[in-house]
């Protein structure tokens, strides 16, 4: 019988073709990049929550962990939607 | 290691702002086979060192020790990969001076394959710590720290990963 651990990896294993399978799909814009959004909180998630074990873990560890999750998913989301506000904040002169 | 990782994701995010061009065309020359046999390998040997700190909690220090065997010859499949897939890119032209999207992937993913060869040092010490019985049920902080390191490169992975072979 399938324990856990093996769910888990197995998820991972699936949300990871499922990544390939949008690499391979050549696709760009909104829905791609909400996507990649979605697989990487989720596949963070299971590593930080299971693999990790930070869902037993203190709560301040586990915010960090999930903190720099969600800054990443925000900056991806900032870097497609208002790449113009970032070019202006990075400008010299 | 997460807020140096940080920052230097920042570079791939102002690099590609300023070169949306570079960063929508770039991931198609690259072989997504080689990022996706990566990610199976890390995520396979992180399932390893699960079962390996599950393992001693039980003190079954023999079956830890084969856990995390598995775990140092699959994580020892990403920088073998790294080679065959920069072999790869070399092969169609593709160096740290094809152009920005490029540079920044050589910067990132080579950085990360230097702490992925710490993280594999590590586990090799825990390994030759754990054949020798010095882990146990009530002490085996040193096994779990590694683990956790280990883990940490594969969260890294997860992000690199998509910046890369799939994010147009």
């Amino acid at each position: 019988m399938m324990g856990h651990t093996e769910k888990i990896w197995l998820s991972l294993l699936g949300f990871t073709l499922a990544g390939a399978w949008l690499a391979e799909s050549g696709q760009a814009g909104w829905p791609l990049t909400l996507a990649v959004v979605f697989l990487i909180c989720v596949k963070a998630t299971l590593v930080i929550d299971h693999y990790m074990e930070m869902r037993f873990a203190n709560t301040w560890i586990r915010a960090v962990l999930f903190g720099f999750v969600g800054m990443v998913a925000l900056l991806v989301i900032v870097s497609h939607g208002w790449s113009e506000l970032i070019r202006k904040l990075t400008t010299l002169g | 290691m997460l807020v140096e990782f940080l920052l230097l994701f920042s570079v791939y995010f102002i690099a590609r702002a300023h070169n949306p061009e570079a960063f929508l065309i770039g991931p198609g020359r690259l072989a997504t086979v080689a990022g996706t046999g990566i990610t199976l390998l890390l995520l396979t040997s992180g399932c390893c060192l699960v079962k390996a700190v599950a393992a001693i909690r039980t003190d079954a220090s023999g079956k830890a020790f084969a856990w995390i065997l598995g775990g140092i010859v699959l994580g020892c499949g990403y920088p073998i990969t790294k080679f065959f897939e920069i072999r790869w890119n070399i092969a169609h032209g593709i160096d740290g001076e094809t152009g920005i999207f490029y540079s920044v992937y050589y910067y990132l993913t080579l950085n990360h394959l230097v702490h992925v060869s710490w993280g594999l040092m590590g586990l090799m010490w825990v390994a030759a710590r754990t054949g020798l019985g010095s882990y146990s049920s009530t002490d085996y902080r040193g096994l779990e720290a590694a683990a956790v390191y280990w883990h940490t490169t594969d969260v890294l992975w997860l992000v690199i990963f998509s910046f890369f072979y799939v994010l147009r």
